[in-house]
């Protein structure tokens, strides 16, 4: 973030509800991320933290039923939430790009690869054998006469970061785009949609649970717990000395990280479901270093050793964890 | 390759039942009651009169053979004769099918014309609010509405308050195409009102389904304009259960029309059908029963085609599910 | 105070659809309970007693108006609704065994089982439904029997698919891959752990049987080989009614209307049944 542009993405205290028939769930609680031109920004979280309900906020791809009833969310200067249709339809299609985590099923399946790129790069003149080839894709022209249901998903995935990146957006947002691939296309994938972002100027917002993966490829790292950023500086600060003792806990959880001979952790307890304002810090049932204040007075973003993190009693590092929190199973 | 396997297995699935469907007829009409030679003479007929007419009807056969018999000559267009005019069935049949086919054409371009628009609209638009209610409501009124009753209503109506259209009055096509058509205008408006509203709410829910299906997602992200995605991604993928029930729907207004047609004396397939019941004419019973049957097997035969091109994936998923 | 305004607002989500389904049910609940205190009490007077005058319009001695012999159609449409309902109620309870046993056996089984009875079911699924239930009655002869017969014949081919394409995804489930490898024996896997789970299913495709089964006893005894007179059925009396609606409108109005009603309501009830056994996604971006 240079000083004097404007940063392209700002959410700023957002709170998103799912509303249902019979109850309301809280998604987003005072969520806020900000995101300069060509950064690439990764965010983790667990399933439930409210990653997903992030990325789809940018583009107000949220189902009916939703409600934000408090925040904003600015891309290039534009107020997402309060566009009205066609607007947002247009920035969807000249700014921003999704790259999904199912490629096959975000693929028409009775049109044949080449013809929904068409249909969907109809205002953009493009090669389309080219664009395929641009994304590793030996013998684009039979690809192309394919349906989506005889490619394999790593193919497929290449064909949406084509069709993704055809339009150059200045925002790319991925929702675990390599969940569903096998390791080694996983790689490759990224590799692609990072070096294609890189090219064209793009934002990216990887939305992921893969810590490794983060720390290769983004430059920044937004940790989201119970709906809320709860950290969010460089990659290699947070992930060397976390601040915010659920990043602590999230990073002694990974797999990848464990030193060998050490034991692996996990993190007690469940993620919270939040159906209205909660009273203070909702990782405080689950946290070590939770002190009085914790439970009664919600944490505001203070800054600490040059990044943003949602808690009163930051630094507490999880190598200081009681073996209390292992796992009993 | 897969495909055509598939194409194949559909085949044969609908010549096993058509083989099933023939099977089935020619037993029923077996089972009826009375003797056919007894209906043929009366019953002052003596015995070596009945053993004669007996012969000469092939009823001394053992009945696998008399099955085959009756089915090679339906095969190739010969239904045998009718007891009661003494004229070939098929050449009767011949002079009803463009009767049917019209009436049939004009009721099924009113459900696809109408139906079909209506519940794309009801699914894009309807998110359960009070549009859908009153969407389900008229949708469920119409599929409520037996031809018999509503046929009744629309004969009283027309006939009692001179209402334009005369009914029971056909007009034959030969005298006077547009006269004709508009003599089966009402006949075949009865019976569309329960093909249009099954036809929209087929659509509908098939609509529903397809948008919230991940590629739709995809469109919207992309951000393309509603309308697009209805034209390019929801009507094809959600066209293949409309075009089972339009399939189902014309097969059944095709051999089935039976009360509309007695309703407003149009002398179509069906009425010839149940007419050839209440005179026990067998060989008519088991002609248009056959017709009916084998019209729908084909459509239906048509139609797995016809989506196994519209989707690629069914011949698949097929194949995944079979055994 | 927060928990009242929730439970309001809930309330509120939940009341549009289920008006249709209270109203529906209260339209059967009357008719069937019009049919019982009309049989047991025999108020509204015989359905065979002459009471007036031939096609008199609606008046004091005869709720409904008369008929062409004179009788008042009040007791004759509560006995033709009486009839019409049990009829077709009965013959769907035997659609019903029939198809839940044939389908959970098909979709357990799978294979041969599974495609002699599916061949089975599209040999009869391929008749038009009049038709295949005016064939039922040549053979048997007109009357309760034939009409019986024909709606447990026109219905079963569906309902049994249906319910085999539940009972197969059910079969597929690991709670039955594990039920089968502990040596549960297959009659018990059938009835304790698919026969519950396609319960649903049953219930769906058994209210929308009973609505065509009122349809094709209606179409039947339209056409003269239901339910014979003296007897009444709703479609006899239409019929009847027919015949006279120059002159006497009133006959086929009443039976008509109880008619469309009862098959309304119970397309009704199906719908809301189907909306809660076979939810589905119906949170759309568009």
């Amino acid at each position: 973030m240079t000083v004097g542009t404007p940063p392209l993405l700002v959410i700023d205290d957002v709170v998103t509800e799912y509303r249902t028939a019979t109850r309301v769930v809280r998604a987003l609680d005072g969520a806020s991320l900000t995101a300069g031109r060509g950064e690439t920004v990764g965010i983790v979280g667990e399933s439930g933290s409210g990653k997903s309900t992030l990325g789809l906020l940018t583009g107000r791809l949220l189902p009916s039923g939703t409600r934000c009833p408090r925040g904003r969310v600015l891309v290039d200067g534009e107020s997402v939430l309060d566009l009205p249709p066609d607007r947002l339809a247009r920035l969807r299609r000249e700014r921003l790009a999704f790259v999904p985590q199912d490629p096959i099923g975000a693929l028409d399946p009775t049109l044949r690869i080449g013809r929904q790129l068409r249909l969907a790069l109809r205002d953009t003149p493009a090669d389309l054998a080219a664009l395929l080839e641009q994304v590793r894709i030996r013998d684009p022209e039979h690809v192309l006469r394919l349906y989506p249901h005889q490619i394999s998903g790593g193919m497929a995935q290449r064909v949406a970061v084509a069709m993704a990146m055809a339009r150059k957006p200045a925002l790319l947002i991925a929702d675990e785009p390599t969940a569903a691939l096998d390791s080694q296309v996983r790689e490759e994938v990224l590799r692609l949609l990072f070096t294609l972002a890189a090219e064209n100027g793009t934002t990216v917002l990887w939305l992921s649970h893969d810590l490794g993966g983060v720390a290769r490829w983004c430059a920044r790292i937004a940790v989201m717990y119970g709906g809320r950023v709860v950290e969010d500086g460089t990659t290699a600060e947070v992930l060397s000395a976390p601040q915010h003792p659920y990043t602590g806990a999230l990073l002694a959880a990974d797999p990848a990280r464990a030193k060998g001979g050490t034991r692996l952790l996990t993190i007690g307890g469940t993620p919270p479901v939040l159906s209205d304002d909660p009273q203070g810090c909702v990782f405080a049932p689950r946290c070590d270093s939770a002190g009085e204040d914790c439970p009664a007075v919600r944490p505001a973003p203070r800054t600490v050793a040059g990044r943003t993190v949602l808690c009163h009693h930051p630094g507490g590092t999880p190598e200081t964890v009681p073996a209390r929190k292992e796992s009993a199973r | 390759m897969d495909h055509i396997r598939w194409l194949l297995g559909r085949v044969a699935t609908a010549a096993l039942t058509m083989f099933g469907v023939s099977v089935l007829i020619f037993a029923a009409v077996r089972a009826m009651p009375g003797s056919y030679t007894e209906l043929v003479l009366g019953p002052l007929a003596t015995q070596a009169e009945k053993a004669s007419a007996a012969a000469r009807f092939g009823l001394d056969r053992p009945v696998v053979e008399q099955y085959w018999h009756w089915l090679s000559n339906a095969a190739t267009g010969d239904f045998g004769t009718s007891l009661v005019t003494r004229a070939p069935v098929a050449a009767e049949f011949g002079d009803r099918l463009p009767v049917t086919v019209t009436l049939t054409a004009l009721a099924l371009a009113l459900t696809v014309l109408i139906g079909i628009p209506l519940g794309v609209y009801t699914g894009t638009r309807d998110s359960g609010g009070r549009g859908g209610v009153l969407g389900r409501l008229v949708s469920a009124f119409g599929m409520s509405l037996p031809e018999f009753a509503l046929g009744s209503l629309v004969v009283f109506l027309f006939t009692r308050y001179r209402l334009g259209l005369t009914v029971g009055n056909y007009v034959p096509w030969s005298q006077d195409p547009l006269g004709s058509i508009g003599s089966l205008f009402l006949p075949a408006c009865v019976l569309a009102v329960f093909c249009v509203a099954a036809t929209a709410r087929t659509t509908r829910d098939a609509v529903l389904g397809v948008l919230v299906e991940p590629h739709i997602a995809a469109a919207v992200a992309r951000g393309e304009p509603k309308g697009f995605i209805v034209r390019h991604h929801v009507l094809r993928n959600a066209s293949v259960p409309v075009l089972t029930l339009v399939a189902t729907l014309s097969a059944y207004l095709l051999g089935g029309a039976v009360i509309v047609e007695r309703l407003f004396n149009v002398p179509g397939l069906g009425s010839y059908v149940v007419d050839g019941l209440d005179r026990r004419d067998y060989a008519v019973i088991q002609a248009g029963v056959l017709l009916a049957a084998v019209v729908f097997i084909a459509a239906n035969l048509l139609v797995d085609l016809v989506s196994g091109l519209i989707d690629p994936r069914i011949s698949v998923l097929a194949k995944g599910a079979g055994s | 105070m927060k928990a009242t305004a929730v439970r309001v607002r809930r309330a509120l989500a939940m009341r549009s659809g289920d008006g249709l389904l209270r109203g529906a049910v209260w339209v059967l609940l009357a008719l069937v309970l019009a049919t019982l205190v009309g049989q047991l009490t025999g108020a509204g007077g015989r359905p065979d007693a002459i009471v007036g005058p031939r096609l008199q319009p609606p008046g004091s001695g005869w709720l409904l108006g008369t008929d062409n012999l004179g009788r008042s159609l009040l007791p004759r449409l509560l006995q033709g609704i009486g009839t019409t309902l049990l009829l077709s109620t009965l013959a769907v309870a035997c659609t019903a065994v029939i198809s839940t046993a044939l389908g959970v056996v098909a979709g357990y089984r799978g294979g041969r089982t599974a495609e002699l009875i599916l061949r089975i079911g599209d040999v009869l699924y391929s008749f038009p439904a009049i038709v295949l239930a005016v064939l039922v009655a040549a053979v048997l002869g007109p009357g309760r029997t034939t009409a019986l017969a024909a709606i447990v014949l026109v219905t079963v081919p569906l309902m049994t698919r249906m319910v085999g394409v539940a009972a197969r995804a059910v079969a597929r489930r690991e709670f039955v891959t594990a039920a089968r490898i502990s040596g549960v024996s297959a009659p018990t896997i059938m009835l304790r752990h698919i026969l519950p789970n396609v319960a649903g299913t049953v219930a769906v495709q058994g209210t929308y049987a009973l609505s065509v089964g009122i349809l094709v006893e209606g179409g039947l005894s339209f056409l003269g080989y239901g339910v014979q007179l003296p007897d009444a059925s709703l479609g006899l009396l239409i019929q009847e009614g027919g015949l006279y609606m120059v002159g006497a409108p009133w006959l086929i109005v009443a039976p008509g209307v109880v008619l469309v009603a009862a098959i309304m309501a119970i397309n009704l009830v199906g719908d809301s049944l189907r909306d809660r056994f076979e939810p589905r996604e119906t949170r759309s971006l568009v």
